[in-house]
């Protein structure tokens, strides 16, 4: 690394030092290359000052002393620090984690009361409405689109769709499946959307009833079904003629998408049907931005 | 051996008192470790070679610790302070590394 004199060729002057290519990299050269010793105890050296054994003063002697003592001390208190907040840490979580599951049922609680004030609501009308001939055209209007709407509990012959994630470790040591893939929001859309083409009338995920209006995506890693989180495995119910929707389901871009991602990625994909199935009522729908067209 | 003895002491010491650090000191103190260490090397091996100067030493580690403390907080104030954590510590931990290797062949030539 030493600079090589070139002799000009011009007369006179001093022979200019060779300068390297790489010039204007030479802190990093000099960080990535260089072993040498902090350059203040060379220099002292060769001044002659000290050196090992000779301690030139007694304050030089306390002066390291007291140096050394302080990194002991700074060393040992980031030790201990550390080990102190680990419990601290941990303690946190765990009320994070209880804190989590009293509101989750607190939440519960309150949607109990929430359908038990509807239903409630529901009788006080009927009743009202029962009292007179337009009321009860109005009731059996309201029923009706109350039904088709998804509102209502609907009960009826199809299949039920079961996918669930990959295991966390395959039992079979194959190297063709990949572990700890999980099903994707996009996964159970497609899933959906192939079931009301294969002419499902009712459509409910893990319990959670599907309207025009509900859409399912995903937040972080969990899966929202009209904003309300869904845990693996996933049930897809769907109300329907179980022949012709089975047959169909399985010729449908999900069927093919779930046949292959369970032969890749070890997905679980099954598929059932039955004669009774029940569907729970979704909550009251509110439509926003669509109004009622006037019949003339 | 004094300074042998004077870390063993300061390490007791610390993990008897276990003192707080003051919460505004807290984001140097990894720092303020690392350049310590590097001190600490850095003297280590002076030692082996012949060299060592307690005036350099002392210097040295109240100035790393003082100059990276000082760049670190600058940064915070620039809103690249845990960047210029990252530098200080990349290049703190470069030193270190060369001078445990540079201990290592004085103490068994290999």
């Amino acid at each position: 690394m030493a600079a090589m004199s070139k002799q000009p060729g011009a007369p006179g002057g001093p022979p200019r030092p060779w300068k390297r290519p790489d010039a204007s990299m030479s802190l990093l050269a000099d960080l990535m290359t260089s072993d040498a010793l902090d350059p203040g105890y060379t220099t002292a050296a060769r001044r002659g000052e000290g050196g090992n054994g000779r301690t030139s003063s007694r304050s030089g002697a306390v002066l390291v002393l007291v140096t050394v003592v302080a990194i002991g001390l700074l060393l040992a208190t980031a030790v201990a620090k550390v080990r102190r907040e680990e419990p601290v840490a941990e303690r946190h979580r765990q009320e994070l984690v209880a804190e989590i599951e009293s509101q989750t049922r607190q939440t519960d609680r309150l949607q109990r009361e929430l359908v038990r004030q509807r239903r409630e609501t529901a009788r006080h009308r009927a009743a009202l409405l029962a009292q007179s001939a337009a009321g009860q055209r109005t009731q059996h209007e309201l029923s009706r689109l109350a039904f088709v709407a998804g509102e209502t509990p609907v009960e009826g012959p199809g299949i039920q769709v079961t996918v669930d994630d990959a295991p966390e470790r395959s039992e079979q040591e194959s190297d063709d499946v990949i572990s700890g893939a999980r099903v994707l929001d996009r996964d159970l859309q497609e899933l959906v959307n192939s079931l009301w083409a294969a002419g499902a009338d009712a459509i409910a995920i893990n319990g959670q009833r599907l309207t025009s209006v509900t859409a399912i995506r995903a937040a972080g890693d969990a899966i929202l079904v009209d904003y309300r989180p869904v845990n693996p495995p996933y049930v897809v119910t769907a109300i329907g003629d179980p022949d012709t929707m089975e047959t169909r389901f399985a010729d449908s871009r999900a069927g093919r998408l779930f046949r292959t991602l369970e032969s890749t990625f070890g997905i679980g994909f099954g598929v059932r049907r039955d004669e009774g199935l029940k569907l729970p009522g979704a909550s009251a729908l509110t439509l926003h931005y669509a109004r009622e067209v006037r019949q003339r | 051996m004094i300074a042998a003895i004077g870390l063993a002491i300061g390490v007791t010491l610390g993990l008897v008192l276990q003192p707080d650090v003051p919460l505004w000191l807290q984001p140097y103190l990894p720092i303020a470790i690392v350049a310590a260490l590097d001190a600490l090397f850095g003297a280590v091996r002076a030692t082996l070679e012949g060299v060592f100067n307690e005036r350099v030493f002392v210097v040295s580690f109240v100035a790393n610790t003082v100059v990276a403390a000082l760049i670190v907080f600058l940064g915070d104030q620039l809103g690249v302070g845990s960047q210029l954590t990252t530098a200080v510590v990349v290049v703190l931990g470069i030193r270190i590394f060369s001078n445990a290797a540079a201990i290592r062949r004085d103490l068994f030539h290999a």
